[in-house]
């Protein structure tokens, strides 16, 4: 319990991945929890690869990391944009109201 | 080893409860704020692994710029959430049974966790721990060459997403005055002043 | 490590996806200059770089080639895939050109967008590593979010990006956890060593089982194929036309690309383990895109479950999991991607007191008021369908040919009465243009989309006087992936 192994971090970035899958369905309706939910995804991601970076002795998880960062930073900035251009045409972000199209 | 114990606990606690409040808060703007203080934690736990750089980007990028776009988006847009949450109820319980069936899964693979034999043989850019180099300048050395062509495709889609971003939300209003850097650049002597003889005592018209 | 002349001799593989980004530069600085008023120009100068990558990339010698530490592989399927991808990509942004300035979205970054789209297209379709196909599909993807919601003051254009957008996003995250796993398990990402750390494996690692199924996952979300097909109709429908064909066409190629890169370079040993997942995604895909397009009234809807059924039909290829099953998977997406450029520049036509008609009603009477089209349209929905002699028929075939060498023989009966269910709502089309009376007179159509249904449609129509050249093209790259 007090040695500190690779199998309690897999275990932090599991939970942490379950909750951004947690909060997407939790959530369906609000789209920027559920971005903010994808950000927790991506997160559980990293810690995942570092994690193995570490104990693999390989720099390529840490890489990989940083490649991660730098494109959901661009996803979020993408997805944003498009949720103002909602905003502006609707008044609101709710998706409920999204029945226009079928499901 | 104690020290790391009781460190580890204490940042992976906060980062998994911030996580659950960044879900189910009722504020928007408290779950960006607990976004932030799960990144914070997250980075915390990259120093125990001995990532410092990641860190390090994790902090100055995304807490630096994600979040904070994030939380400008959140207060621009304004959103009552008291009426969204109404449903949260009813998805409640399917999300409950997935979410654990999924953590489940997870932890039993983990629990009995190993390497494939070969996974010390495969490793592509290995760094020794008893090495005096540190993180960022093991990083450096291998981003700018074994990685360039990722770091030239992250560029690449940081630009597209620069065009896309642009291309969504610029909108051009009419009767805005802007400046012409062109037109003031090429703005010359002879367009704008003008040399008149006056002759004494008749003024000019 | 290594120095900047070996980043140079790595580059030259890299050399058609150079060229095209640069001239993606090139033409974005253009634009910028001379603003929307030069969109048709810059369609233009982007098509024509298409053309220049496609030359580059005919004069490339065919040997096998991998740089950057084995991340990108160039050889004769990454060639083949990639010439498809440029001119599928080609003729869609050629169809924009009038469509794109009737309905006012004529703006100098939709092809600049598209052409960057493409160019992460050419990338995993040469990713020989989990990170150059992650960091493809998302240069891939991004600009596609634009595209489908470039429309800023149509709300069902918005509405379908944030789908399109969430569902995406989701996706990756999917891919990149079974990326993470799988990493962390064999200590490799690059699909040769995976391969080779596989065939040393005794017995099946249940964590490397976990990050795979995740991984084909997100990446059957990307093609679209049942069980992660929900978003296809509403984006289709919610994009506008001129995206909905490009979103049809080019990506689904690359993916499948990366998909067979996946399967049979990283993964070949562990066939037992993903050949039942991809039987299940493969009979669902055909299923549902039989059935759930009956009662559609819009054809971009129709058109939506059609695709996730031609998806179905390639995926059958690739379960056979052998040598016939790739070529006769490659044929198909060739014929897939021809068939649906006739299409949607057909559909692109139906234009009614100059606004887009997607209701299959105002196809009715288009038999008496334009011949012509008519005539295309019904060439090409009997290719869809799949009846002999034309293109699609012979698609069709080979894939269950391989289907039965491999002793699928479920996967192929399914498939043979998917087909048959499929014709019913292809047929209903030319019914409908044909025996009802037209309810609403169609605008006259552009010249330029006639000439390209038109090319489409020859080609369906000629297909059966040479089917070997393009077996033979296929032979040649199915070869690159699959060794027997």
């Amino acid at each position: 319990m007090l040695e500190i192994g690779i199998v309690h971090y897999l275990i932090v970035a599991a939970a942490l991945f379950v909750t951004g899958v947690f909060g997407i369905f939790l959530n369906r309706s609000n789209v920027i929890l559920i971005l903010m939910s994808i950000e927790l995804i991506l997160l559980s991601v990293t810690i995942n690869l570092v994690t193995f970076s570490h104990f693999l002795h390989d720099l390529t998880g840490q890489v990989f990391a940083m490649l991660i960062l730098t494109i959901a930073a661009a996803e979020a900035a993408i997805g944003l944009a498009i949720l103002m251009t909602y905003f502006r045409k609707k008044g609101s972000i709710d998706v409920t109201e999204i029945n226009i199209m079928k499901g | 080893m104690i020290v790391e114990a009781i460190v580890f606990y204490m940042f992976s606690t906060i980062l998994l409860l911030s996580g659950i409040m960044v879900i189910s808060a009722r504020n928007p703007v408290h779950s960006v704020l607990f976004l932030i203080l799960g990144f914070f934690n997250a980075a915390g736990l990259f120093v125990l692994l001995g990532a410092e750089f990641l860190a390090m980007i994790l902090v100055i990028v995304y807490v630096g710029a994600v979040a904070v776009l994030f939380l400008f988006v959140v207060m621009m847009l304004n959103v009552d959430m008291s009426r969204m949450r109404d449903n949260l109820k009813k998805n409640m319980t399917v999300a409950a049974v997935v979410g654990f069936v999924l953590l489940g899964e997870l932890v039993w693979i983990f629990s009995n966790w190993h390497f494939s034999e070969d996974a010390e043989l495969n490793v592509q850019t290995p760094f020794s721990a008893e090495d005096a180099m540190d993180n960022t300048r093991a990083l450096g050395e291998v981003m700018y060459t074994d990685y360039m062509l990722f770091f030239q495709m992250a560029g690449l889609v940081l630009l597209v997403a620069m065009i896309g971003a642009i291309t969504l939300t610029l909108r051009h209003r009419p009767g805005v005055k802007r400046q012409k850097i062109n037109e003031q650049v090429n703005r010359q002597v002879k367009d704008v002043l003008r040399v008149e003889q006056v002759e004494s005592g008749s003024g000019i018209v | 490590m290594y120095s900047l002349a070996d980043f140079y001799f790595h580059a030259t593989a890299a050399l058609p996806e150079i060229v095209l980004t640069v001239f993606g530069m090139i033409i974005l600085l253009f634009g910028l200059v001379r603003e929307d008023k030069s969109t048709p120009q810059v369609t233009l100068m982007t098509v024509s770089a298409f053309a220049v990558t496609a030359l580059v990339i005919a004069a490339m010698p065919s040997e096998p080639f991998k740089g950057f530490m084995g991340s990108f592989i160039y050889d004769p399927f990454a060639q083949f895939m990639k010439l498809l991808v440029l001119m599928g990509g080609a003729a869609c942004l050629a169809m924009t050109l009038s469509y794109n300035t009737q309905e006012k979205i004529n703006r100098f970054e939709f092809p600049v967008l598209a052409l960057f789209s493409t160019v992460g297209m050419m990338f995993i379709i040469s990713a020989n590593d989990l990170m150059l196909a992650y960091v493809g599909l998302e240069l891939m993807s991004l600009p596609l979010y634009v595209l489908v919601s470039i429309r800023r003051d149509f709300l069902r254009s918005s509405e379908a990006g944030i789908k399109y957008f969430v569902l995406g996003a989701l996706a990756s995250g999917m891919i990149l956890y079974g990326i993470s796993l799988i990493y962390g398990f064999s200590g490799t990402i690059n699909f040769t060593r995976l391969s080779e750390t596989l065939a040393l494996q005794d017995g099946v690692s249940i964590t490397l089982s976990f990050g795979l199924i995740m991984l084909i996952c997100g990446v059957a979300f990307k093609l679209s194929a049942v069980p992660f097909h929900m978003w296809t109709p509403d984006v289709y429908e919610g994009a506008p036309t001129s995206v909905t064909a490009f979103l049809a066409i080019a990506p689904k190629t690359a993916v499948f690309a990366l998909l067979a890169r996946i399967l049979f370079d990283g993964f070949g040993d562990m066939t037992a383990q993903w050949q039942d997942v991809i039987w299940i995604i493969a009979a669902a895909s055909m299923i549902v895109g039989a059935f759930a397009a009956i009662p559609q009234t819009s054809i971009k809807r129709l058109l939506a479950y059609s695709t996730i059924g031609h998806m179905g039909y390639a995926l059958v290829g690739m379960t056979a999991a052998s040598f016939d099953g790739v070529r006769s998977m490659i044929v198909y997406m060739a014929l897939y991607m021809v068939m649906n450029i006739g299409v949607f520049a057909i559909v692109l036509m139906l234009r009614q007191n100059d606004r887009q008609t997607t209701d299959i009603d105002n196809l009715s009477g288009l038999g008496k008021t334009h011949p012509v089209v008519a005539l295309m349209m019904t060439v090409l929905m009997f290719s869809m369908a799949g009846i002999p002699p034309l293109a699609g028929f012979f698609g069709k075939l080979f894939v269950f040919q391989a289907a039965v060498s491999a002793e699928l023989y479920g996967l192929a009966v399914l498939g043979v009465l998917t087909s048959v269910v499929a014709a019913y709502y292809y047929l209903r089309i030319i019914k409908i243009m044909y025996f009802e009376e037209p309810i609403h007179v169609l605008d006259k159509p552009t010249r330029d989309l006639e000439v390209i249904s038109g090319i489409a449609t020859i080609f369906v129509v000629a297909f059966i006087l040479f089917p070997q050249s393009l077996v033979n093209a296929a032979q040649a790259a199915a070869t690159a992936l699959v060794t027997i």
